[in-house]
């Protein structure tokens, strides 16, 4: 029997944090595509729900995957944080497994690395400058 | 008068119910990842202004959430009942493939569809009348050598309850 999931009609659903000033609570918005019966096109309706977040590891941001309780925590809490699926600041390419930020890996990027002859020149000339000033002081 | 918009044809419902993705009861949600830029993203992207609306359409209750530009790669994730997530990678892909990958993994296949189709035909009853809603037909008169109905078509006298009352009464 199916019984044990769910006082809810949604099991799992996939939302955006919006808020945790509450103990041990995310707010979590969550958007469905909505046909509009006139234009026949999809608008995204949002809808709040409170999940539970035993750790408090959520920052406003993060998107998260909640699934339901097997019975109401609360007057309001229904779901719980099943997992963290991006973390705001410290996404992660699911298909590489790299940290990235939006269109490119963050991974190899490092000072020395990604520096030209043009910029280690200017760079130690800057250097040259600042000795003699110290110097001079 | 044309149509507002791009590819107005999304738009219209002969459109949104020719598509063929029904995904299975264990599909909960769906998630895009896309960029709004770049080569390999191009598939990725005639499949969200094609056919998510199709796909949405068909699956009313499956979540579908999209996201621009979070990660370089574009990726579908569908997270299913039990739990499972299944990633699907689309980077250079075309918007067909896209969809016939889908509804290979997790479509359900013509024969259910089918099965389905008879299973709800079984509940109505072909041979009943009544409200166009439930029924095909509301009264006898519609149908081809019966009595026609009374509203367009005047009755012969001697069906009319006023000619058979007076018979009698005369008899």
């Amino acid at each position: 029997m199916s019984v044990p999931r769910g006082a809810v009609h949604a099991k799992w659903i996939v939302g955006k944090v919006i808020g945790t000033k509450m103990q041990k609570t995310a707010k979590v918005r969550v958007t469905r595509l909505v046909l509009d019966p006139y234009l026949l096109k999809f608008f995204n309706k949002r809808k709040t729900y409170f999940a539970h977040d035993p750790l408090q590891q959520c920052v406003v941001g993060d998107i998260v995957l909640l699934r339901a309780l097997p019975e109401r925590r609360s007057k309001h809490v229904k779901h719980e944080l099943a997992e963290i699926v991006f973390k705001v600041g410290n996404v992660i390419d699911p298909i590489t497994g790299k940290p990235c930020a939006g269109t490119r890996f963050l991974e190899n990027l490092s000072d020395s690395d990604s520096l030209t002859e043009a910029d280690t020149t200017y760079l130690s000339e800057k250097l040259q400058e600042l000795k003699v000033c110290s110097t001079d002081k | 008068m044309p149509m507002k918009g791009r590819f107005p044809v999304r738009r219209t419902l002969q459109y949104l119910s020719q598509g063929d993705i029904v995904f299975k009861s264990s599909v909960k949600v769906m998630t895009v990842n896309y960029n709004t830029a770049g080569e390999l993203s191009e598939g990725a992207r005639k499949f969200v202004f094609f056919n998510i609306p199709q796909i949405q359409y068909k699956n009313p209750w499956v979540q579908i959430m999209l996201f621009r530009n979070m990660t370089p790669s574009p990726f579908l994730r569908f997270y299913l009942e039990n739990g499972e997530q299944v990633l699907v990678d689309v980077e250079d892909k075309t918007n067909k493939e896209i969809t016939e990958h889908v509804k290979k993994i997790l479509g359900k296949s013509k024969e259910m569809l089918e099965k389905e189709e008879k299973e709800r035909k079984k509940l109505s009853h072909p041979a009943t009348f009544g409200p166009k809603k439930y029924h095909l037909r509301e009264c006898m008169c519609e149908i081809e050598g019966q009595v026609p109905c009374p509203a367009s078509v005047p009755l012969p006298k001697e069906m009319r309850g006023k000619y058979k009352a007076a018979m009698k009464n005369e008899t």
